[in-house]
């Protein structure tokens, strides 16, 4: 059956109606939030002994918190550096399906380099990884599930990068390498110690971004369209703290809605960055000592299209003035390749290597089919639903 | 035109010709209109020629998104040429075959296969090809009429008899282009409009044919 379009025409009209008075709504506690930053612009030990406090009360607690620099303070790209090898790496997966005649995952991980104006050509590698056998059951028996494919993707990435990084440092001592990754360094997984199935893998996510430490590496997770509102949240604190409900810290929430790229839009110019915090989480919490993560903003759009991004790096790099420069310049130079769609290009091209088609999950069923019927090793098809669905799917109308 | 170069590999084909995939790295030697040849099997024995009668250069998202940049750094058009598989697709119209080491102007019997290595000729194995029979390989060109006949056939006299006026090739002939513009004279006695089309394309592309002009007054 197709989509209920008059459903739907009536659920979208009454949507259009509401979103004027929605917007007005957050767009009035975005000024108060806008205000409170202004108000607290430097106001850092009691913003960071809030913090503090609450964390104590609400262990789930997740919020930006500040280092060094006022909650507004904008600074202008730094110049390139002469010499800089930009590294990035993603990975791609297939997620194991029962439904599928032959249960197998894959994970592939692309990195690109290049070295801006060195006459060197860019170049790419791919490592392809089958998760096949007894891989595919976790230590307590049940069959792995997307969260532990994705963590070893994660991993997988990171680990890439550090061996890359590590080959340009003993290749060219002393030159400045960005080694980036799309999306948060804190892998988005739930209480990993709690579950066998990912606390090795998070234990070796860890290490393999502590393999990366290194005076001249500035490792950085870029997060396109950020919805966070990890600002919003500290600031959410100061009226908890006025009011003496700081034990109400992550359950009350004052500014809801507003995200910190609403609030930073007006005080981020074209190719700014922001003040840089670190981050309060319960999982942050595992990134101790020199991986601690931190964070800032950044305005890679233009003169009245702002395009805010948040680019997460460990304390290592936030506290060398030098990386964070070098960082910041390279990835503005970087969104400008790319026009009026500001992403970094390093990032797009190591998505291009890595990305998995659903035509190649196919040929790869298929090599596995055969390698196994050529042992005399019989293969079930796939599931009826899957077999049902695949038939069906010959004449939808949507793939 | 000296040493063969390898232009690149093929991705379909017919008994009447094929396209050949190659990188834009690759990419510099061969030219419109140029002579290319396929040996089979990677054996010299039984080898497939053909001439270039389109290059086409594919698109993509990306590479649309990065033309409409102010400034397209050299580091970026390096890596779209090396690295991406934007594809340089080259069209081949098969013009004859070499059996033992003896050219026929002939259709090959049987095409090349996916992925078989393509190679420019050189000067040497450009004269030797059109000087073996008398101009049989034309024929293969001016009955397809979807081809640019007439800049196809200048591009290519142009380089064969650049080819035979060498000094020190063997199997040149000085007389060559004259004698390849008379047979196509004659070929095309009874279809003036591309008779016509390929007479001014010879002439753009400095190929003299006055003594023959006489004769069509």
């Amino acid at each position: 059956m197709p989509v209920n379009y008059q459903d739907i025409q009536g659920q979208i009209k009454k949507m259009g109606e509401m979103e004027p008075q929605r917007l007005q709504a957050l767009n009035a506690l975005r000024v108060q939030a806008v205000a409170l930053l202004a108000a607290h612009n430097t106001n850092l030990d009691a913003l960071q002994d809030w913090v503090k406090q609450a964390a104590t009360k609400n262990q789930n607690l997740r919020c930006a918190v500040p280092v060094a620099e006022p909650l507004m303070a904008h600074f202008p790209p730094p110049p390139m550096p002469p010499q800089v090898v930009i590294l990035a790496a993603d990975g791609s997966q297939i997620n194991p399906s029962r439904h599928d005649s032959v249960p197998f995952g894959v994970i592939n991980v692309g990195a690109f380099r290049m070295a801006p104006g060195s006459g060197q050509a860019p170049a790419e590698s791919v490592s392809s990884e089958l998760i096949t056998g007894d891989d595919l059951y976790a230590p307590n028996g049940g069959a792995i599930g997307e969260e532990v494919v994705a963590l070893r993707r994660d991993l997988r990435e990171r680990e890439m990068l550090a061996v890359l990084a590590a080959a340009e440092h003993e290749d060219s001592p002393g030159v400045l390498v960005a080694a980036l990754t799309d999306g948060p360094l804190e892998p988005f997984v739930r209480e990993p110690f709690n579950r066998p199935d990912l606390s090795d893998l998070y234990m070796d996510y860890l290490k393999a971004l502590r393999a990366v430490v290194n005076p001249f590496t500035a490792t950085a997770g870029y997060v396109d369209k950020p919805r966070s509102d990890l600002l919003v949240r500290l600031l959410e604190l100061v009226t908890l703290a006025e009011s003496g409900r700081l034990d109400r810290a992550g359950h009350e929430r004052s500014l809801p809605g507003v995200t910190d790229a609403g609030l930073l839009a007006d005080v981020l110019r074209p190719g700014e960055r922001s003040a840089i915090f670190a981050l309060q989480s319960r999982t942050a919490q595992t990134f101790t000592d020199e991986i601690a993560i931190h964070f800032f903003y950044m305005n890679v759009g233009r003169e009245g299209s702002p395009s805010l991004v948040r680019v997460e790096v460990p304390r290592w790099v936030a506290e060398n003035a030098a990386l964070v420069g070098m960082l910041h310049a390279v990835l503005i130079e970087q969104c400008h390749v790319l026009g009026n769609r500001p992403y970094p290009y390093t990032l797009h091209r190591s998505h291009e290597v890595a990305v998995v088609r659903f035509e190649e999950k196919d040929q790869l069923k298929t090599m596995i089919e055969m390698e196994l019927r050529s042992r005399g090793i019989s293969v079930d098809g796939p599931s009826n639903k899957q077999a049902t669905k695949d038939n069906s799917g010959k004449r939808a109308r949507h793939e | 035109m000296s040493d063969p170069i390898e232009v690149g590999r093929l991705l379909r084909a017919s008994t009447t010709g094929c396209v050949v995939g190659c990188r834009l790295s690759q990419w510099g030697v061969p030219s419109f209109g140029a002579l290319l040849r396929i040996p089979l099997g990677g054996s010299s024995d039984y080898q497939i020629y053909g001439l270039i009668y389109d290059i086409h250069v594919d698109d993509d998202g990306l590479v649309r998104q990065l033309a409409t940049t102010v400034h397209v750094s050299e580091d970026v058009i390096a890596d779209n040429r090396i690295n991406r598989n934007v594809p340089l697709e080259i069209s081949v119209v098969f013009v004859g075959f070499q059996e033992h080491g003896r050219s026929l102007h002939l259709l090959p019997p049987r095409p090349p296969l996916s992925l078989d290595a393509i190679y420019t000729c050189t000067g040497e194995e450009l004269c030797q090809f059109t000087v073996s029979g008398s101009f049989g390989y034309f024929r293969h060109v001016l009955r397809n009429a979807d081809l640019p006949v007439g800049e196809m056939l200048a591009a290519h006299l142009r380089q064969a008899a650049a080819a035979h006026a060498a000094p020190g090739t063997a199997f040149s002939d000085p007389a060559w282009a004259e004698r390849a513009t008379q047979e196509l004279i004659t070929l095309l006695r009874d279809d003036y409009p591309t008779l016509m089309s390929v007479l001014g394309a010879l002439g753009d592309a400095g190929i003299a044919f006055g003594q023959m002009q006489g004769g069509l007054s």
